[in-house]
Formats: structure tokens, C-alpha cells, sequence
């Protein structure tokens, strides 16, 4: 049982979003609680402060009472509080403590100090449970996210606790790995643990939640079953900023095949390891001037299909053809522009202006300042780019690819992790990047970005072309079937 | 203590060597070979540690480290033997010194290789642990070794977002600098602050003995290489 008693929260350092004030909650053993509302709302606030991160690790005001079995959570030692909570985190790359997949599994048993002989058999059992055996004894380096993902989520399990905290668990995975982490909370409902989880992707969640949350300005204004959630209109689900519960009936918009010019790549092959290829292209043709999704599987060779085609891969001897130049990889790594999921690592200057005067030949004042205001960040200019918010950052690394004249932009994932209004507004940058003739080619297991503003889809498996289609009525099927066939 | 672990761990060694006989080993070669004594044992002894961790690398399949390390050897010697004695004055003094250096580095540096190529990260805590060396030492050591891969990863997309802007050549190298490690600095700051996040929700701290399930334990081989170590010790201590 959880007990939230005028809970109020301000993280240190005042003014900054993600605050709660007022939170009167309980909820029962056994239950599946679901926290949802736009970014910033407190969501993921509430969830540290179940796993006692706040106030034991997050400095913040803190007053109320955080109850667990009638105990208070704030004031017990974090290792306490880990028995009884488990966490998985949003990001697969930064919850593990060790390099094996095993001795992940053991880690918080190892740390509660129980006997050899019982760790080995929890670890056992639950890989059996979640079918996991061949992950064990890997390299955490070399599992994919979803898999990274799934040994998370085991190695909280081995230690049994009561309760899980989720704090949006999906955000880096593709469907399949999705499904996985649906068919893992299905398990903890039936074994009756209480699961929490903070998340914007809703879908995967359908007929597993008791009771919905809905968080804005760190107040709990609403409450609701999952039935009555699935008879919010779609004009309610927009106001609430809530992605779908059913992607089919996110809203869509059929594209009219218009015959474009068409670019060429040819020779497109590159492995990792001599023996087997990554991806193995000989010949494809795209559209110029549309917003093309690359759909696939994790492992299908998605970004090293878009590193080979900005030209970042030496070994790929790839051509491109547009029109009547060719452009080898040299060339390549000038005309294309790939902007990263993580785009910290793109930004280097002190301020937004100087990254436009770091992409251009001759840095021209009134010439960046166009391209910046066509962003919306003319206002911007002088600030430094880490101060931005996340969209403003993916808006100015669009800016430096423009200003240097690149015709084709790759995205990597640019949504994950995003509430609806985030994910509309790349849907509009994206859209407003084809009306000045840009090619964009996105990357993404977003279906709802995919029908947002996609007009073209290219779909790749095993290193290999599956399918590639306009988003005509026809090409929108094909991709309802895509998503919801492999559930 | 040994209770019988078939779960599967990652594994990189070929020979069964406990990483804590590795490190006893790599001790030894290292103060050994540096020392430089000689005498008429010493004569004999030199040589075998020079020659016994290119051996275990040898067992343990790393074809390629072996060719290497055993092409850089007979460089060093060649030149010891075949050139040295030609010059003389300045010249035979650096080269002379220049060789001294790498035969009484290079076999610790060998062996250290070989601790580092064969052991996982989970034996290597799991030997700390077992060597009683205090939490306040194996778990900042078991970060380090978490970390590193973490920042080289970083360090390449930083890399590629370079080569791809058109500044990762010329210009000034103040400039390179800064723009490699200041995305980095950002990267790893918050990776190390979710990492420890994490940790801690495991329950990371805690004031009881941790329990380690790696299996490590000491065999013949050990046994063997042990007996050697301890040898060349009484060698070196005596003579």
C-alpha cells in the first residue's frame, strides 16, 4: 500500500518545471497505475519519489508524507527502500552498473547480501519466466536497446519486490521490443505486484492499466479508468496532450503519389564484421522533396543504412546518384546531414549564432540570421545551445545542416520519448522542411510521427529493402499492417 | 563458499587463470624486469619472464597480440645485439638507453595486457572482493571499468557529428579541443549522474557484506604459474 499524504515537492533551484504540489494518492497492493500528461507535468517527479530518489538523491523542498506499508519513504536509507522498490529507467544505456548480463541480474541481490545458492536461482528463474536465457553471459555493450531493455527490467525482477516504478520505460525500443516490455508487466500483474509507470506511448499499454493519472502542472487533476479513457474523443486525447490508446484511430492523412525526381543509391553494402553485412543495397531509388520513414526492426540496418548515406561509414563504397552527379562518400559527408538522437553531441559553440558561422564558408550575419528566423529562433541567437530545451536544440543542429546548403537530412529517431505536442511540433518542422524542397529521410518506430507528416516509407529488414511505398491509402494500410500486425 | 554456478557469464579467457594469480604475475614481471639486476641466475630468469606473458597470450588464442608483441621483442633484441656494439659515444648511449627502457617496460606491459585482454569486469570485482579489499576501493574501481566504454562510445558520435559539420580537420587546434570535449564534458556528466541513479535504486551501499556470484577460484594452472612467480622471487631476492 502507498500512501501519498500532501505531498509538495520543488526541485532545488526554484522556478524549474517538474514540481508537484498537493498530491493526496493511495494506492492499494496489486494495482497497475499509469501516469500520464505532457512533459514537465511531474511525472517523472512522482515516480522518484516512490523509489525514495527524491529526497535522498534529488535535493529538493520536500513536505507531506510518502508512505509505504506505513513506513516513510523519505526518511529510509535508499537501500532499504530498494528492497521493496525496483526501478527502470528511460534511457537503456545508463541503468546498468556492471558489463555482463549476468552479474546485472545478480547486482541487486549481491548488494542485499543473500546467500550465493538463492541468487543463483532467483537469476534462473526469472530468465526462465521471461525468456531470456540466451541474453545471459553477454556483454552489455553488445545487446541491442531493447534487449538492454529487457535485462533492466529481469535484473529489477530477481530481487522480487513489491512494487515497480517505470519511468517511461518505452521510449527507446521498437514494437516488437515494445510487445516484450508488455508481456513483462503483464507478468508482475499476475504475480500481484503494484506497478507504476510514467509514460507518453500509451498503446502498448491497452487492457493492463486499473487506473489512470493524469498529471498537469504537478497536480493530479484527473483520475480515470482505462474504459472511460477509451471513450475520450480524439479532441479530448489532443487537449490532454495523450498519445492514443488505439493507433488506429490516430487521425490520418492519405498523401497523393506526386512524381518527383528521384535520387539514386547504388552499391550501398557494409558490415561490421568481415563475414556478414549489415546492409547490402545494390540499388534504390527515393523520391526527392518528401519525408521519407525508415521502418524496420531493431538490427534491420536502419542507421547504418543512414550512416552509409551521410557518409560517415569509410568502408561503404557506396554511390549516390541525383540526377546527373554522383557523389562518393567525400562528397557525401557535405551534401547530407544527419541529425542524432542524442543531438548534444552536434552542438559546439557558445551560442547559437556562432554554431551557424561554424557550418558556413563565410560566416554572413544577415544570411544566418534568415535561416534562424525561419526556425524560430532568431530570439535565440545569443544564447548557448546546451541552455536550450530539447526541441530548440534539434532546431538548431536543422538550422547549421540548412546554412551549409544540405539538400538531404536524416533524423534518428527525432521522437523518442516525446509527448504529443513535441512529437507534432517535429511533424511541423519536418513538413515545413519539404515546402522549401528538402529531402528527409526519419528513422523512427513512431507510427503516430509516421502519419503525422511522412509521405513516403522505406522499409528495410536484414540489411535488405522489405517494401518501399507511398503513403497513398494503399501505403497507410501497409503500415497499419506493419505496426499492428506484429503485435 | 563454492557453491556450483552453471549460469553462463560473459568469458574471454582460453586457460582457466584466476585474475587475482594474474595480477600476483603481473607484480612480478613488472618489479622484476625493471629492477634490472643481473646475476648469473638472473641471467636465465630475465629471459623466461620476458618470454612467459607473450606464453599466455599465446594459450589464450590472441594470434594477433602475440605477433605483434613478439615482433616487437626480436626488433629490441636485434638491435641490442646487432647494432649497439657498431656505434659509439652519444649514439650508442641513446640507442642503448632507448633499448633499456623498452626491454624492462615492455613484459610488464605485456602482462598487464594479458590481466586486462582476459579478465571480464565481473571477475576482476569478484577477485577484489575476494582479496578483502574495502568497498570504498571495488566500487569506484568497477565504475571506472563501466565508464570507459561509455566514454569511448560518446567520444566517436562527438567524432562523427565533427566529420560531418566539416570541422574536424585544420583550424586551430585550441578550437578541436574545446569542441570535442565540451559535448563530451555535457555527455558524461549526465550519464554518470543516471548510472549512479540507478545503482543506487539497486541498492547499492548497503551496509552488508555483498554476496558475488562470479564464479573465480584457483586451479593447477594457477597452481603452476604460482610456483613460478614465487621462484623468480627468491631468485631475485637472494641473488
Amino acid at each position: 500500500m502507498i500512501k501519498l499524504k500532501n505531498v509538495n515537492f520543488q526541485y532545488m533551484g526554484g522556478n524549474e518545471a517538474g514540481g508537484l504540489s498537493d498530491i493526496n494518492l493511495s494506492i492499494p497492493d496489486g494495482q497497475v497505475v499509469l501516469l500520464c500528461g505532457r512533459s514537465g507535468c511531474g511525472k517523472t517527479t512522482l515516480t522518484r519519489m516512490l523509489n525514495g530518489l527524491i529526497p535522498n538523491y534529488y535535493d529538493g523542498d520536500l513536505d507531506g508524507e510518502i508512505l509505504l506499508d506505513g513506513e516513510n519513504i523519505s526518511k529510509l536509507p535508499l537501500y532499504q527502500t530498494a528492497r521493496k522498490v525496483g526501478s527502470v529507467f528511460q534511457n537503456p544505456r545508463t541503468q546498468f552498473f556492471t558489463v555482463d548480463s549476468t552479474s546485472e541480474m545478480a547486482f541487486g541481490c549481491e548488494n542485499q547480501g543473500l546467500p550465493q545458492e538463492e541468487i543463483i536461482k532467483r537469476v534462473k528463474q526469472t530468465a526462465g519466466q521471461f525468456a531470456m536465457q540466451p541474453l545471459l553471459g553477454k556483454n552489455i555493450f553488445c545487446l541491442s536497446g531493447g534487449e538492454k531493455q529487457k535485462v533492466a527490467c529481469a535484473s529489477v525482477s530477481v530481487s522480487s519486490p513489491k512494487i515497480f516504478v517505470l519511468d517511461e520505460p518505452s521510449s527507446n525500443l521498437d514494437i516488437s521490443a515494445t510487445a516484450d516490455l508488455r508481456r513483462l508487466i503483464q507478468l508482475w500483474k499476475q504475480q500481484g505486484k503494484t506497478v507504476v509507470i510514467a509514460e507518453h506511448r500509451l498503446y502498448y499499454l491497452r487492457g493492463l492499466i486499473d487506473r489512470i493519472l493524469y498529471l498537469q502542472n504537478g497536480e493530479i487533476c484527473a483520475e480515470l479508468s482505462e474504459q472511460e479513457a477509451h471513450k475520450l474523443s480524439s479532441d479530448e486525447q489532443k487537449e490532454m496532450g495523450l498519445r492514443p490508446f488505439d493507433l488506429l484511430k490516430f487521425p490520418v492523412k492519405p498523401r497523393h503519389p506526386a512524381h518527383k525526381q528521384t535520387f539514386l543509391c547504388s552499391d550501398f553494402a557494409f558490415g561490421y564484421t568481415q563475414s556478414k553485412h549489415a546492409i547490402n543495397i545494390s540499388s534504390l531509388e527515393l523520391p526527392r522533396g518528401e519525408i521519407i520513414a525508415v521502418i524496420g526492426h531493431n538490427g534491420a540496418g536502419k542507421s547504418t543504412f543512414a550512416r552509409c548515406l551521410c557518409g560517415l561509414e569509410k568502408k561503404c563504397k557506396g554511390m549516390m546518384t541525383i540526377g546527373e552527379n554522383r557523389y562518393d562518400r567525400k562528397q557525401r559527408l557535405t551534401r547530407c546531414y544527419m541529425v542524432m538522437q542524442d543531438v548534444n553531441h552536434q552542438l559546439f559553440t557558445e551560442s547559437v549564432e556562432e554554431e551557424m558561422f561554424v557550418s558556413m564558408a563565410l560566416p554572413e550575419r544577415e544570411q544566418a540570421a534568415s535561416f534562424l528566423e525561419r526556425l524560430d529562433l532568431l530570439p535565440f541567437k545569443d544564447r548557448h545551445p546546451m541552455a536550450l530545451s530539447g526541441g530548440q536544440k534539434q532546431r538548431v543542429a536543422i538550422a547549421s545542416a540548412l546554412v551549409s546548403g544540405r539538400n538531404i537530412l536524416v533524423f534518428d529517431e527525432p521522437t523518442s520519448g516525446l509527448d504529443l505536442q513535441h512529437m507534432e511540433e517535429v511533424a511541423r518542422e519536418l513538413t515545413a522542411l519539404q515546402q522549401i524542397d528538402k529531402t528527409s529521410l526519419v528513422i523512427t518506430h513512431d507510427y503516430e510521427l509516421i502519419v503525422s507528416c511522412c509521405t513516403y516509407v522505406l522499409h528495410l529488414e536484414h540489411g535488405r529493402v522489405q517494401a518501399q511505398y507511398c503513403l497513398d491509402d494503399a501505403g497507410i494500410e501497409r503500415l497499419q499492417e506493419f505496426f499492428l500486425g506484429s503485435r | 563458499m563454492n557453491a556450483v554456478c552453471d549460469l553462463p557469464f560473459e568469458k574471454k579467457s582460453v586457460i582457466p587463470v584466476d585474475p587475482r594469480t594474474k595480477l600476483f604475475l603481473t607484480i612480478t614481471v613488472s618489479t622484476i624486469m625493471m629492477s634490472g639486476s643481473v646475476g648469473s641466475v638472473m641471467n636465465y630468469i630475465r629471459p623466461c619472464l620476458a618470454i612467459l606473458p607473450v606464453c599466455l597470450l599465446l594459450f589464450s588464442k590472441r594470434w594477433k597480440a602475440v605477433a605483434n608483441f613478439s615482433l616487437t621483442y626480436f626488433i629490441l633484441f636485434a638491435l641490442e645485439i646487432e647494432v649497439l656494439p657498431l656505434l659509439s659515444g652519444f649514439w650508442n648511449f641513446l640507442l642503448g638507453a632507448l633499448v633499456g627502457i623498452y626491454t624492462h617496460i615492455l613484459p610488464g606491459f605485456v602482462m598487464g595486457y594479458y590481466l586486462i585482454d582476459t579478465t571480464t569486469v565481473s571477475e576482476f570485482v569478484a577477485a577484489m572482493e575476494r582479496m578483502y579489499i574495502p568497498q570504498k576501493i571495488v566500487i569506484p574501481v568497477s565504475v571506472i571499468f563501466r565508464f570507459f566504454p561509455t566514454v569511448i562510445e560518446e567520444y566517436f558520435s562527438i567524432s562523427d557529428a565533427m566529420k560531418m559539420r566539416g570541422i574536424a580537420t585544420l583550424r586551430s587546434p585550441m578550437k578541436m579541443l574545446e569542441y570535442r570535449v565540451v559535448p563530451l564534458m555535457m555527455c558524461v556528466v549526465k550519464i554518470g549522474e543516471e548510472l549512479s541513479a540507478a545503482a543506487l535504486t539497486r541498492g547499492l551501499g548497503a551496509p552488508e557484506k555483498r554476496t558475488n556470484i562470479c564464479r573465480i577460484g584457483f586451479g593447477v594452472v594457477d597452481i603452476l604459474l604460482s610456483v613460478i612467480a614465487v621462484f623468480c622471487w627468491a631468485a631475485f631476492l637472494i641473488w
